[in-house]
């Protein structure tokens, strides 16, 4: 709790602005928001509160928002919402920098622990699930990531409009398959019986979806 | 499953969670043992991950965060986040107080400069005038001086008639006839000597005006020596009108000499004669 220091964590790998870590000495909450997702996650393995309020100031809305999308309840959303940060404050070392990046990493997490739920909850089959341009109407301009740093949310906000525009591009069909499988927790047998398609059809879709998916992003990351 | 890796549909069909329970054990299981698979997987989950971005964004609900902090035992740092932030808005107001304080000051302090200024320019302008008075009193005080100095001038003639007045007046006063030497010369002159008050007058007209460096001198012969009686000038209409205290143990006298001599007078008689005055009939 007192550390006021910059982590050093292994596997973490890039912090760009460590020198930036000593120019706020007086306000330890705003030296915090100055560090990286995975800086941050290695404090809050230090029991560094003001760590976890940070982290959970940057990304409680997007854990919020993609909980609501799986569950399309407020009230479920928040206990899920809340259930990730506790599972994230608890057991930090969960996360492994070495795999990936940590908002993936949360956004995974919070996936399957939104599907559990709608499982659990045998909301399945009496639940459609609307497509993204069927559902509330996106508010791209409103960053997922609500905490006080600036830097954060940007990054947030350009891969969300990177995103949006790679699924503009996929085709109706192979879209809603991912987003059944994927907010919906339906298998592609399930997938197939809900739409009344081929089986093969469905593999097809979401195979073809994601390679075009990962394409667009890939192009996009090459351009930058 | 365990035995084999998996393709890259293979992997993203387990990242996107399309497979049935099984399938997705079997692999979870041959991930465990595979970097290479499992690395493939990540690359597939980013992608998969991808997906929430595009949801719409909703705010998280403020009681959220109470209520997750307080299950996680965070309490604290809500109080100093609330500590902090209250912190630093006092801060932020009391700067935006300064600011305004220094402005309004600023605004004030102008205004007062202003006034300042044009009370300095008025009582530059008293100066000026009183300054302008001063001059106007030292002429005035000038003029007065000089006006002092012409009544003392005529007060000091004045007496100088009157004592002369009185010397012609006197029955111990003699008055001779003053000649000219120079017979083309018209001057004219008298010569008052009185006894009582042991002073001489000479009084001249028409006398000729003198270069610079010279001066008219009189004197009076006693015993043939000529005794200085001092000098004169004649003023710009050719009037001259010169008294003098007679010199201590003069007493016997022949006659009066008036000469031209340098500026300052001589101590001896050289210069040329220009009166002459017989006292020989004086008396005594």
């Amino acid at each position: 709790m007192a550390w006021q220091g910059n982590p050093d964590p292994t596997g973490v790998r890039s912090i760009s602005r460590t020198g930036d870590f000593a120019r706020l000495p007086g306000d330890p909450l705003a030296v915090r928001q100055e560090w990286s997702d995975e800086a941050l996650m290695t404090a809050i393995a230090t029991r560094d509160e003001l760590a976890f309020v940070v982290l959970y100031d940057r990304y409680a809305g997007l854990v919020y928002s993609t909980s609501l999308r799986v569950l399309a309840d407020t009230g479920l959303a928040e206990d899920t919402a809340q259930d990730v940060f506790i599972r994230l404050w608890r057991r930090p070392q969960a996360f492994i920098a070495e795999r990936g990046r940590f908002i993936t990493w949360l956004v995974s997490v919070t996936r399957n622990r939104a599907v559990d739920e709608l499982r659990a909850r045998g909301r399945r089959q009496r639940r459609e699930v609307p497509s993204m341009e069927t559902g509330d109407p996106p508010q791209w301009n409103q960053l997922a990531a609500t905490g006080d740093d600036p830097l954060a949310a940007a990054q947030v906000r350009e891969i969300c409009v990177r995103v949006r525009a790679a699924l503009c591009d996929l085709p109706a069909g192979q879209k809603r398959a991912l987003e059944l499988a994927y907010f919906g927790g339906l298998t592609q047998q399930e997938i197939a019986a809900r739409t009344g398609e081929p089986l093969g059809t469905i593999k097809t879709r979401i195979r073809l979806g994601m390679r075009k998916l990962r394409r667009a992003l890939q192009d996009e990351k090459q351009e930058d | 499953m365990t035995g084999r890796c998996l393709s890259q549909e293979e992997a993203d069909e387990f990242a996107i969670g399309s497979l049935d329970p099984l399938a997705e054990a079997e692999i979870a299981a041959h991930l465990r043992s595979c970097q290479a698979c499992l690395g493939l997987v990540n690359l597939s989950l980013q992608v998969a991950a991808a997906l929430s971005f595009a949801v719409p964004s909703h705010r998280a609900p403020a009681s959220l965060r109470r209520r997750t902090f307080l299950a996680a035992g965070v309490a604290r740092p809500r109080m100093i986040t609330r500590v902090l932030r209250a912190a630093r808005s006092a801060a932020a107001v009391a700067a935006a107080l300064i600011a305004v304080a220094a402005l309004a000051g600023m605004i004030i302090l102008r205004g007062q400069v202003h006034d300042l200024s044009q009370e300095n320019t008025d009582l530059s302008v008293q100066v000026n005038e009183a300054l302008s008075q001063k001059i106007e009193i030292l002429a005035l005080t000038s003029r007065l001086n000089e006006e002092e100095r012409r009544s003392a001038d005529l007060m000091q003639a004045a007496r100088g008639d009157r004592d002369l007045l009185l010397a012609l007046l006197s029955p111990e006063s003699d008055v001779a006839e003053v000649f000219a030497v120079e017979e083309s010369a018209y001057s004219l002159g008298r010569l008052v000597w009185d006894r009582g008050q042991k002073k001489v007058w000479f009084v001249a007209s028409r006398l000729r005006p003198l270069s610079d460096g010279e001066t008219y001198q009189i004197w009076a012969s006693s015993g043939g020596k000529y005794h200085s009686l001092g000098t004169f000038n004649a003023d710009s209409s050719g009037f001259a009108r010169y008294e003098a205290m007679v010199p201590q143990g003069l007493e016997s006298y022949e006659s009066a000499v008036v000469t031209i001599e340098r500026a300052g007078g001589s101590p001896e008689r050289t210069g040329a004669s220009v009166f002459v005055a017989d006292l020989s009939r004086f008396r005594r």
